[in-house]
Parts: C-alpha cells; structure tokens; sequence
C-alpha cells in the first residue's frame, strides 16, 4: 500500500519536475520579481544604511510574500487542463496526499529560489549577518505555508480570474507575514524568536493535513 | 459470474436541472458497454459520477471486490480517459506514457513494447510538436501498459482515422479476451460489441 | 426547516414578531446605556459607544464561527440549507465588523488622539474585515450558486482559524488597546450598572442578527428555487 504511495508520488514529483526545468520561467519568474521588488524600496526610500536595515525584514517579507503568490495560479491549472488531475481522484491513493505532492513541487520550483534570492536582498538591504539564520527559518516555515494556502486559492478559483486567487490568499497570509517579520527583528534586537518560529511551525503542521484536504474538496468542486 | 460494477437507479441532479435519470447497468468481466447520447446529455458526468468525481443524487454504484462481495467504495485500479487526454506537452512521447499513474513500477521494454504497438515511432519527440490522432494514440498506448478491469473511456473514436478506428476496435476485443470491459461514450453506436444504454 | 416551502411559511409567521422582540429589547438596551448609565469617570460621555462597539465587535466574530460551522457541515453532509445559512449571513457579519471599525475610529480619536493604530485588535478585526470581503467575492464569482456554497464553505472553515488569533492577539502585542470587556471566567472589571445594559444590548444585537438572517435567508431560498412551483405560487399570492 505504502509502496504504491510512493512509487507514484515518485511519478509526479519527477514529471512536474521535469516540466518546470524545461519551461525555466516557471522558477526564474518569482526569482526574478522578488528581487526586482527589493529592489524598489532602495530606491523609493533612499540608501541609508540605517533606515534600510531597520527596514529590511519587512521588505524581505513583503517580496516573499507576494512572488509565492505569483506562480499560485499554475498549481492546478495546467494539470486540470489537459486532463491529468482526473488520475488524482481516479487512482485509489488518497488525493490529499496528491495534493499534498503539488504543493511541495510548488514550493521547490518557487519557494526555494525565493531562499536563495533572500540571501542576495539580505546583503543589499544591509541586514546584519546574525540575523540570516532566522531570517532562513522564518522563510522556510512561511514560504511553505504559503504554497499551502496557495494551493487552496488556486483550487478555488480555478479556471477563473488568477488574480482572485491571490485576493483570496492574501487576508489569510497576514498572520504569516506578522510572524515572519516579527522573527527577523527580534533577531535584529537580540532577542527571543524561537516563540513566533513554533507559532509558525504549529500553523505549517495543521495547516498541511487540513489545507490538503479542504483543496481535495475545493479541487472536486470543479467537476460538478 | 458477478459483474464487476453494478449501477442502480443512478440520477444527478444540477443546479436544480435533472442531468440524467435512472440509470441502470451491470459491467461483467469481458463484456463492454456503450453510452450512447447527444452533446450536453451528460455522458461526462455519468462517467464522472461513477467514478466518485460527483456525489450522486440518487442511486447505488457497487464494485465487486476481492472477496466477491459488493461495494461501495472500489478497490482495483480503473482506467479513465477523458476528453482531454492528460498529454503534457513538454514531455517527450515516451515519457508521456512512463510518468503516469498506470506505468507506476512498469519497465522501459514494456513501455516500447506499448508504443509500438500504437504505431508511434519517434519516441523523443515533444508531445507538443504531435498532431491531434499522433497524440490520440499515446493515449491508447496507456491501455495496454497495464490490464484494468474497467476501461472508462470518453469517446474513443472521436478525430480518429479508419485505420486508428479499426485498431482500437482490435485493441477493445483483444483486451475483452483477457477479461477486461469498457465503458465507452459516443454520440452513435459504434462497431464494437456492447450492450448499449442511451442518455 | 428540512423544506424550502415550509421554512418559507414558518418565517413569514415567525418575522413580525421576531422584529417587535428585537426593536424593544434594543430600544431598552440602547436606552438604558447611552442615557442612564453612569458616566465614566475617566472618559466622561465617549464611553458611552461601547453600547454598540462591543456588541458589534462581538457579534462580527460570532456571526463568523456560525458561518464556519454552516460550512463544515456543508463541506462534510452537503447539506444545502447550511450553504444557504453562510450565503445569507456572510453580509450582516461584514457589516458588523464595518460597524466595529467605524465606530472604534469614532472611539479612539478623543480617546488615544487619534482615528487608526497599529493594534493587534485593530488589525486583526481589520483582517476579519478583509476575510468577509474575500468569502463575498469569492462567492460572486462563481455562477452555480450551489458550487459558490461549498467554495465558501470551505474558505470559511480556513478562515476561522483567524479568530483564535485576533483573541491572542492582544496578549502577543501588549499596546494601545484596552483588554477584552467581557471574559467568562472572571467577574467584569466594569460596575453593574454599566454592565448590565451592555447585555441587553448584546441580546439585542443577537436578535437583530436573527432577524436579519431570517430575512436574508428567504430571499436566498427564493433566488434558489425561483423555478419551483411553490415559489410562483407565494409570488402570485403575496402580489394580490
């Protein structure tokens, strides 16, 4: 049983995978936009050091933010199309753990660029090198729980407006960004983050099973 | 013997509007069935209701299991094929067909094997660069990777030439043979043997 | 209530009078805070907003956990009136937590100085705010009324995660705002006499909501079933 899971687990990630490094703007895209979105504030606030540092976990964050939301849209859209996601209800795997297989593509074809990418903002923005680290678990634990409810926003607005999904996503990723930035400056400040990184850490764990399934349901809505 | 799929008083109901009705059928091993209706009669749907996309209005869908006992959930694996076909353009011919749900733990000389047999040469060629029938065989290929018991295929013979018809009417017997059934969908009775029910 | 027809013919003898209840407890309610309740010896008059500021505030987050739970039980037993139940109550809990903004803008400017902070309760009635708003359009943009339904549903049972976090929110952030009036477990910090009247015009509040779902609810089931005989039927008798 548990086999089966995961030799077709293994199927979709080495098929989606293997689609979005022939069409490379899929990862090159969030990539490029979350740098091109920090690099406005430079240059909109100007290029004091201090300012820019004081600043910069919120602009980080912000970028973030909105370049998982870029890609949100292609989750389920492409599959839907043309006729693959029907496999993921018709094969007797759960579909939730399908779902669960989409996410995790779309975090590694848009969430780890943005990590790599943050590393660069970081250094522009002038953030102290101390803070990299929490500055890398926040995102980790945020750019996830971003695909996550990502994925649940696309499922929802399937086939319908891209931008609805992103409408959709965005009142509920305030939290996220609260946590997100309150991590890096706390760590800026010297002081205790590890609190809002478990806060994080809790809504990622129940965030997965209940998000995968209420996007199997929403999922199953565009059938009807 | 027991049929493998039971179907009884099966209605859906849309947004307040009857979609079908009273649908009854029995799929045994080796036997075919045709749906035969219109455009917008809800050929579609009866597939997808069957299959546990929808949630039926009325009705009881039964599958027989291992123990031979009746069902409501499903335990073997089934074959669907819609109206799109599930070809992902940026996948080569052959890697349409290895990364899919039914060629899970299959090995590449089966999966040229398959190819082969559909007529299907150039094996590297992006899916994108193929033609509408070019690409209608890549998805009969994916039959005969596996042996389903119950073939769900959407129109079968639609965009399809007379040599492509007749391979697939030889494909259904051949698979009949081994015991497997289909449940096709069609606006006019084809040529295959099979019990037909109109929507 | 299974039926549509007979849920239509129980409301319409039930309304009236639900909306004389409702009318005299908030006349009451509202009388008795902004008129005969004490003065606030550190706010003077301004306190008297509470009356509606808490129970608008209150309501909006309630109205939000009812909405939820319709759209659990939509998402798991299909059942289409609790689809119907979250369509019709999604606007009135907007307009509560509109009420709240406004009113707790009205609030703060004698009070803190100034229209807006920062707050955590601000904001995160703020997101509640925006939650409603995307659980609204999400609902309009989908054409089968019954799959708009079950989309919100499911947005519904995700958002209401939202509300244990504006509840914590105040204790993650200690600022401007002051800490929650009503609390279950512990006496109220306020004196009876102005506490007393803030629960009539809670009840109140609670009424009017019932009321105005009852409304909002008919006009839903009639939209629905426009097509149904028993519809054409009440449309032709009440047109007489």
């Amino acid at each position: 049983m548990f086999g089966s899971i995961f030799s077709w687990l293994n199927i979709i990630l080495k098929r989606d995978l293997l689609i979005a490094f022939r069409k490379s703007s899929t990862y090159i895209t969030p990539l490029v936009f979350f740098l091109i979105v920090v690099t406005f504030f430079p240059l909109a606030l100007g290029p004091q050091e201090s300012l820019l540092s004081s600043l910069a976990p919120g602009v980080i964050w912000i970028a973030a933010l909105l370049a998982s939301l870029l890609a949100v849209e292609t989750i389920f859209s492409d599959d839907f199309r043309d006729g693959t996601l029907d496999e993921f209800f018709i094969s007797l795997e759960p579909s939730f753990i399908l779902v669960f297989a989409k996410v995790l593509i779309h975090w590694l074809i848009t969430g780890l660029p943005i990590l790599f990418a943050s590393l660069i903002a970081a250094i522009v923005l002038y953030l102290p090198f101390e803070s990299f680290i929490p500055m890398l678990l926040s995102l980790i634990l945020g750019t996830s729980f971003m695909s996550l409810l990502g994925a649940l926003g696309a499922a929802l607005s399937l086939g319908r407006s891209a931008i609805l999904s992103a409408i959709i996503v965005l009142p509920f990723s305030i939290p996220t960004l609260l946590m997100g930035t309150s991590v890096i400056s706390s760590s800026l400040t010297n002081q205790d983050f590890s609190g809002f990184l478990m806060i994080m850490g809790a809504m990622l764990a129940i965030g997965i099973p209940l998000l995968c399934l209420l996007t199997v349901e929403a999922l199953l809505l565009n059938y009807e | 013997m027991l049929p493998n799929l039971k179907v009884e008083n099966l209605s859906c109901v849309r947004s307040n509007k009857v979609v079908f009705e009273n649908i009854n059928f029995e799929v045994f091993p080796g036997e075919n069935l045709e749906i035969i209706g219109s455009n917008g009669s809800g050929k579609t749907t009866l597939l997808r209701t069957i299959l546990g996309l929808i949630k039926p209005e009325k009705g009881i869908i039964n599958w027989l299991d291992e123990n031979d006992k009746f069902n409501d959930f499903r335990t073997f694996e089934c074959f669907y094929q819609g109206h799109q076909l599930g070809i992902k353009n940026l996948l080569t011919v052959y890697e349409n067909l290895q990364l899919t749900h039914g060629a899970k733990g299959m090995d590449e000389n089966k999966i040229y094997e398959c190819l082969e047999r559909v007529g299907l040469m150039h094996i590297n060629e992006l899916a994108s660069n193929l033609s509408v029938g070019q690409r209608k065989r890549i998805s009969i290929a994916r039959w005969l990777v596996k042996n389903f018991k119950i073939y769900f295929i959407d129109e079968p013979f639609s965009a399809l030439d007379d040599e492509a018809t007749s391979m697939i009417e030889h494909l259904i017997q051949e698979l009949n043979s081994k015991g497997c059934s289909f449940v096709i969908t069609g606006h006019r009775p084809s040529q295959v043997k099979a019990n037909r029910i109109s929507i | 209530m299974g039926s549509p027809p007979l849920f239509y013919n129980w409301s319409s003898k039930i309304i009236p009078w639900l909306g004389l209840l409702t009318l005299l407890v908030l006349l009451i309610g509202l009388y008795w805070g902004l008129f005969l309740a004490p003065m606030d010896y550190k706010q003077g008059d301004v306190y008297r907003i509470i009356y509606i500021h808490v129970p608008s505030a209150i309501l909006g987050e309630s109205i939000f956990i009812f909405m939820a739970i319709c759209g659990f039980i939509n998402v798991i037993w299909r059942a289409k009136i609790s689809g119907m139940l979250l369509k019709a109550a999604a606007p009135i809990g907007m307009s509560f937590t509109l009420l709240v903004l406004v009113t707790g803008s009205v609030w703060g400017k004698p009070t803190w100085g100034t229209w807006w902070v920062w707050d955590a309760r601000l904001t995160s009635t703020l997101i509640l705010f925006f939650i409603y708003a995307a659980l609204i359009g999400l609902h309009s943009t989908i054409e089968d009324k019954t799959k708009a339904d079950r989309a919100v549903s499911i947005l519904s049972i995700v958002g209401v995660a939202i509300i244990p976090v504006i509840k914590k929110s105040v204790d993650w952030w200690q600022t401007l705002h002051q800490p929650s009036t009503f609390t279950i477990t512990s006496s109220p910090s306020m004196s009876p006499d102005m506490y007393i009247p803030l629960l009539v015009c809670l009840i109140g509040f609670y009424l009017f909501f019932a009321y105005m779902l009852t409304l909002n609810l008919r006009n839903v089931v009639i939209e629905r079933e426009s097509s149904k005989n028993w519809v054409k039927h009440v449309m032709d008798q009440e047109s007489k």
